[in-house]
């Protein structure tokens, strides 16, 4: 099976690799696994409070090319997103662009995964502040 | 399950007549079966679709049956029969090769169980947090220690560093190991009693999971392993 010259790219010069401070109230963490490889992705975004726009987004992945590439295509995609337009990134748009066979196609939903968690957590964070600050001002 | 393909025939080429999935010879003519429709691998064997299997049972039932196969016996039957004997005694290999170890047994069961551990469960199945925590960390760990060696650091400053993240992996190891048992009692003691597919399935879905944490565990081993061969 023969890479892609895209995949190869982002296997060899792979973009925002490294981590974001994890207790960061506007920072979320996504830590994924495909167990039948044993690949394990983890990728951050930190959203803007007052835009509410990805300001930045960084991964690490251990694994194939394909997880390596696809995550890493999904931080540079991600970065100057709403969240919501973030949700909206699917694996396929990653398979499309990256033209993986279809035995690498998990590779692309991991990596919509890893999205997906990053921002259910970053959410969950924010959450917790609006409850906080519901129940101090509590509405009718 | 097993109830059904007992009642399910195969239709002899000699004879015309049916016999039971399980059998190998024609109950009427004798002559041996072609391999068409067949049983599962427990069943070929004449065992129960259990984990903790009777070994003895399995090595006796396996020489048995692979003299009653062997194509020397067949030498001047018909070439359908000399076919069916090669294509018995390839399967009957097959099956017991499976079944022998215990791992590789399991992932069949799930396999006719139709939960395949290598299928396609892309999302299927959520490895527990804090494993894959333990994975990141420990595969972080792995790469630091391969930049020190590439930074051509002495043995004495990396080698201990690698020992000490091997243990808690290994304990994780020993722990399914542990887990696997349980599953693979609690599923025998359900074929025993005849329990239905709504007591089968979380006990096959337990097992299945534990089988996919073990691809983490046993690539972290193997990639410690490397580096300190290597």
């Amino acid at each position: 099976m023969a890479y892609s010259n895209k995949v190869i790219d982002h296997y060899e010069n792979p973009r925002n690799v490294g981590s974001l401070p994890k207790e960061d109230p506007n920072v979320g963490t996504g830590l994924v696994g495909a167990p039948e490889c044993g690949d394990v992705m983890k990728l951050q975004v930190k959203v803007n409070p007052d835009t509410g726009v990805i300001d930045d987004a960084k991964f690490k992945t251990f694994g194939c090319g394909s997880a390596i590439a696809s995550s890493s295509l999904a931080t540079e995609w991600l970065k100057g997103k709403t969240v919501d337009e973030a949700l909206a990134i699917k694996n396929t748009d990653i398979v499309a662009e990256l033209s993986l066979p279809p035995v690498k196609i998990h590779c692309s939903v991991l990596a919509e995964d890893a999205i997906k968690a990053a921002i259910g957590d970053y959410k969950k964070k924010q959450g917790k502040a609006d409850t906080a600050q519901a129940t101090a001002q509590p509405t009718a | 399950m097993s109830s059904e393909t007992t009642h399910t025939l195969q239709v002899c080429r000699s004879c015309g007549g049916g016999a039971p999935l399980d059998v190998h010879f024609c109950p009427q003519c004798t002559k041996i079966l072609t391999l068409g429709r067949h049983g599962d691998f427990f069943s070929y064997l004449g065992l129960p679709r259990k984990l903790a299997l009777d070994t003895a049972q399995l090595e006796q039932n396996f020489r048995t049956l692979s003299r009653q196969f062997h194509p020397d016996y067949f030498y001047n039957a018909t070439p359908a029969e000399r076919r069916a004997s090669l294509e018995r005694s390839s399967y009957l290999n097959d099956a017991y090769r499976t079944l022998r170890q215990p791992t590789s047994r399991i992932e069949y069961l799930l396999t006719v169980e139709g939960m395949p551990v290598g299928g396609d469960g892309a999302g299927g199945t959520q490895v527990p947090a804090s494993l894959l925590e333990e994975v990141f960390a420990l595969n972080e760990e792995l790469d630091e220690v391969r930049e020190m060696r590439g930074g051509g650091a002495a043995a004495e400053q990396w080698k201990p560093r690698l020992e000490r993240a091997r243990r808690p992996i290994e304990a994780r190891r020993d722990a399914h190991a542990a887990e696997l048992q349980a599953l693979s009692a609690e599923w025998d003691a359900l074929v025993e009693r005849g329990a239905g597919p709504d007591d089968r399935r979380p006990v096959l879905a337990a097992l299945r999971e534990r089988m996919l944490e073990r691809n983490y565990i046993n690539n972290l081993l193997a990639g410690i392993e490397r580096e300190l061969a290597g």
